[in-house]
């Protein structure tokens, strides 16, 4: 910094020793001029808002989507509880009554193999009820028992059907196709149903704890309805399944309060994907996401992700940690990647539900890169343009300086080399007039040229004269001495030493010796003492001769 | 001068056409979707989603086309769909821009104009890559292109081997049986009675050996195979004549003793519950098989599966079904038709085109990918069923011959009375024969002739 300004007071001195070019002052006034209009221009940019409306418009969106895509959620799955709840009450009615016709209790029937296909047939026409009559994955029942108690996986297997469908979101304006996922081959061929290739006759839920969760829970609180007991799974997939989705598992009970299974149903990816993706047409990155929520993080392993037409893919393989904020939007990290965006709480359990606590979110996000070009969007650009002003500004000042001040420069050289009288009339009065001025005082210094050439001529002619007189007078005191004795006089000058020329430089100057005493610091014994030499080396006598002859010297020198 | 105005009409000319070709041609800022319907679900759903998901996302993006499946189902239900929407039916669902279907459908959609011919859209450069006998099937009385092929099949026979070997190893039954419909119908008859012989004590529950996918497909090609048509002059299912006859009776007995299953469904759904040991079908249905055997009381088998060339009636023809419908477009707006064929030329695309019949079990319809790649992509495969599968398929495209049904519009009506027809038939002669009652194949054809 010191050193800045150490160069800025050398540059200021040297500019105010040498003045600076009018050009340079030019040049800096117009670019001074144009930096603050474009200033100006950035600052009326941002008064009025249209720097930063990326942002703002994002914000927009995140809001608009967010609350369109967690209300659409809220509603239908709590539309679709109400349906799995309703579905549940009929099947657990159905099997009271096939308890009944059977004489058999609850807890028989889950030791009663052979009973399983006949109950599960009255079964299957309420979940393909279900399943032709809303927007679904699919239905599914599972009872809490195996048709074969002593297979190798009995522990695991559980009986049940689930029935997919091909069109989750069917209007029922084309035939729905329905495909059996698990159940009783024999019950899927009464329907007309085909079977999967992933078909297995039972569900293995050895690695599916939720549905020995729900039923547990049931058991625990019996004096909960059902409506208090649902539910809803993260992503989960199914054993050999090939699609994941959320399942609503609400627990089946007997009318003497014995839990025996549960119904449900599905939202799969493609369910979930076909109606809670958010508009695409402005930013194709950006996806929805459902998903429970943890301590410190969204658990978006387990959930689904519903993006635009140019997503593939449902799903994330980590959760999602809180961060830092992206710009103003909020921030989630994976262990690669982050995102931005916004997220809000969803509640899909009743206050009196076991479930009470557990919390989901539902998430409109983008990738972090994607949501920051983004935000920069226009801004990106009118830095650009702004940037390109300045530049074009600055250029334009240096050009049209130039271009200003090229006549000026032109009648600054002209003047330099006196040619401004031939030159033809400038574009500007200004010059024009310093122009005419110029040449009346040329005229006017002509005029006294002359007059002093004039008189010059006549000082000449005078010193003429003068020196003619001055010859005349020589040759008269040339007479007056001996010629011999003066030739010896300038021949014998080269002998003299420094002191002596000295004291003889000062005769010559016409200084007493007093006078000579004084400048050459010495005793008027010592000048006695050169004179004497003096006058020996030169031939001379006194001092008067001395003079006569310097004199006579003198006078030769000067014609 | 002379010079600056020539450039000044030169750019005005350019701009002007650039704006008029600009309404033709594809917007990626203002996309087209294209409604499609199609009857790849089931197994083949996955694939089918990720072939318009990547399509979507790369040529659809860049072109500003966009593919949305309206509906998924099976071609009998879209059929049913179809039908209402070229009879203008009230209720009728809005007609797709873009659908699977057969040519028999394409035909009453042609008649009315609601079809785009695309031939408008494919150079004949473009058609040349495709297997001409699959282009041509979609080519309709006026020489317009309205069917185009995608994605083909045949139909062979599966074999539960696992179930077969366990029947050979005791009775010697022979592999070589499965080349002709008598060797399965006398092997049909002889595991009948062998597992029927596995419980004495109770009476006609041996297990059903065969079924057909579609019985009206064998006889309709098992006719052909001996030199004759179910069709009649006119085009109608005629079930008639001496060789209809042959082919009946050698399906009637196994059928009534209960070693030929006649069952409403696909035979895949049998198959996996050890129903049937085998049953013809189209290639197509390779995913629905599954590779295990699931028995009533809870235990899986795991079941290997071998694929064999469609069997031929003794004496016959080597003749196989060509099944396999295409995509249509509506006729609507140039650009929405246009759209609609960039759609479809990716997806026929050679690249394309082998990744969803790896993956579905369906034929290539390319010629590079049907003569060249298949070979290949059959040789780096891994062993499993589609691998058997396509060197069956492929076994017999060396030398077969491919019958293709005809595109009458009463085909489909025809076709499913008839089957419909032959299983009431032959269930009612089953239950007369549980039952006691005298019966013959002479009475129960003349039922069928007269239904």
């Amino acid at each position: 910094m010191s050193m800045l300004k150490q160069a800025l007071s050398l540059w200021k001195n040297e500019r105010n020793k040498k003045g600076t070019t009018l050009q340079r002052r030019l040049i800096l006034f117009f670019i001074c001029v144009t930096v603050s209009l474009v200033l100006a221009f950035s600052l009326l940019l941002m008064i009025f808002g249209i720097t930063g409306k990326e942002e703002r418009a994002l914000h927009n969106f995140f809001d608009t989507e967010l609350a369109n895509i967690a209300d659409n959620i809220s509603d239908d799955f709590g539309s679709l509880s109400v349906d799995g709840i309703n579905l549940a009450e009929s099947m657990s009615a159905h099997a009271n009554n096939f308890f009944d016709e059977n004489d058999i209790s609850a807890g028989d029937f889950l030791s009663r193999p052979e009973l399983i296909e006949p109950m599960l047939s009255e079964q299957a026409h309420l979940l393909i009820s279900m399943v032709n009559g809303r927007s679904c994955g699919g239905a599914f029942v599972l009872l809490d028992t195996t048709i074969n108690p002593e297979g190798d996986n009995a522990e695991f297997a559980r009986s049940g059907i689930f029935i997919k469908k091909t069109q989750p979101t069917s209007t029922q304006a084309v035939g729905v196709k329905m495909y059996y996922l698990r159940g009783p081959a024999q019950i899927a061929r009464e329907n007309n149903i085909e079977l999967l290739g992933q078909w297995k006759m039972e569900y293995d839920t050895a690695d599916q704890h939720f549905f020995a969760d729900v039923l547990e829970q049931a058991r625990q609180n019996p004096d909960l309805p059902l409506s208090r007991l649902y539910y809803w799974t993260g992503r989960v997939t199914l054993k050999d399944n090939s699609e994941a989705g959320f399942l609503l598992c609400v627990p089946l009970r007997s009318k003497d309060g014995t839990v025996f299974g549960l119904c449900g149903i599905e939202v799969s990816d493609r369910m979930f994907k076909s109606l809670y993706s958010p508009a695409s047409d402005k930013y194709e990155n950006a996806f929805a996401i459902a998903a429970p929520k943890g301590d410190d993080c969204i658990k978006t392993s387990s959930g689904i992700i519903a993006g635009n037409y140019y997503l593939t893919g449902n799903r994330m393989y980590e959760d999602l940690k809180y961060g830092e904020g992206i710009s103003s939007f909020e921030s989630f990290a994976s262990s690669d990647i982050n995102y931005g965006g916004k997220n809000v709480g969803i509640r899909l359990y009743p206050s009196d539900s076991p479930y009470e606590t557990d919390r989901w979110e539902v998430a409109v996000l983008m990738h972090e890169k994607a949501l920051q070009d983004a935000v920069s969007g226009n801004d990106k650009y009118l830095i650009v343009i702004i940037a390109i002003l300045l530049l074009l500004s600055i250029l334009s000042s240096v050009v049209i300086s130039h271009h200003y001040l090229k006549p000026v420069t032109t009648a600054f050289e002209s003047v330099r080399t006196n040619g401004y009288s031939d030159m033809d009339t400038m574009p500007y009065l200004e010059i024009n007039d310093l122009f005419d001025f110029l040449a009346q005082r040329d005229r006017e210094r002509e005029e006294e040229f002359k007059q002093l050439e004039s008189r010059h001529n006549d000082t000449k002619e005078e010193m003429a004269k003068a020196r003619t007189r001055l010859s005349h007078l020589i040759d008269k005191k040339k007479k007056e001495v001996d010629p011999e004795s003066y030739r010896l006089f300038l021949t014998s000058l080269k002998t003299l030493t420094k002191k002596e020329r000295e004291v003889f430089e000062l005769y010559m100057e016409g200084k007493s010796a007093k006078d000579i005493v004084d400048i050459l610091g010495i005793t008027e014994n010592t000048l006695k003492f050169h004179n004497k030499n003096l006058y020996g080396k030169l031939g001379v006598n006194s001092r008067k001769e001395l003079l006569l002859y310097a004199q006579i010297m003198r006078e030769e020198n000067k014609l | 001068m002379k010079k600056f105005l020539c450039s000044v009409i030169i750019i005005v000319l350019c701009l002007a056409g650039c704006a008029y070709s600009d309404k033709k041609v594809l917007d990626p800022e203002n996309p087209v979707v294209i409604n499609m319907w199609h009857n790849y679900g089931g197994e083949m759903q996955t694939t089918m989603d990720y072939l318009i998901d990547q399509f979507n996302g790369t040529v659809g993006k860049e072109e500003g086309i966009v593919i949305n499946v309206t509906a998924i189902s099976s071609s009998s239900e879209l059929n049913k769909s179809l039908d209402m929407i070229v009879n203008d039916d009230p209720g009728a669902p809005d007609m797709p821009d873009i659908f699977t279907g057969y040519p028999k459908v394409a035909i009453q959609f042609q008649r009315k104009g609601m079809l785009a011919d695309l031939k408008n859209y494919f150079t004949e450069e473009e058609l040349e890559v495709y297997v001409d006998a699959f282009v041509e099937e979609g080519i309709l009385d006026d020489g317009g292109l309205y069917v185009f092929p995608v994605a083909k099949s045949t139909e062979i026979l599966y074999i539960n081997r696992t179930l077969f070997d366990r029947f050979a190893k005791e009775t010697g039954a022979s592999y070589d049986d499965f080349s002709t419909f008598e060797g399965i119908a006398k092997l049909s008859k002889d595991y009948y009675l062998w597992t029927d012989a596995k419980t004495p004590g109770v009476a006609n529950d041996g297990k059903q050996f065969f079924t057909a996918d579609s019985w009206f497909n064998v006889a309709e090609v098992a006719m052909e195979q001996l030199g004759d048509s179910i069709f009649d002059e006119e085009g109608h299912v005629s079930p008639e004549g001496e060789n209809y006859r042959y082919i009946f009776e050698n399906f009637y007995w196994p059928a009534v003793e209960g070693g030929v299953a006649i069952h409403n469904g696909y035979s895949s759904d049998l198959s996996k519950t050890g129903d049937i040991v085998c049953s013809t079908g189209s290639s197509a249905g390779i995913l629905f098989y599954g590779d295990t055997i699931t028995y009533p009381d809870g235990t899986v088998e795991q079941a290997e599966y071998d694929m064999l060339p469609y069997p031929v009636f003794e004496g016959g023809r080597n003749i196989a079904l060509q099944r396999g419908g295409g995509l249509m477009v509506a006729k609507t707006d140039e650009k929405t038709e246009l759209a609609a064929s960039v759609f479809i030329k990716w997806f026929a695309d050679a690249e394309q085109n082998m990744k969803f019949i790896s993956r579905t079990g369906y034929l290539p319809v390319t010629k590079q990918a049907f003569e060249e790649d298949m070979a290949l992509h059959i040789e780096d495969m891994e062993e499993g069923s589609i691998k058997k599968m396509l060197t069956a398929v492929f076994s017999m495209y060396d030398g077969w011959e491919f019958f293709t049904a005809p595109n009458t519009v009463d085909f489909d009506d025809e076709s499913s009375a008839y089957e419909q027809q032959f299983k009431e038939v032959l269930n009612k002669e089953r239950a007369g024969f549980l039952n006691g009652e005298e019966i013959s194949p002479e009475t129960a054809f003349d039922k069928l002739k007269s239904m």
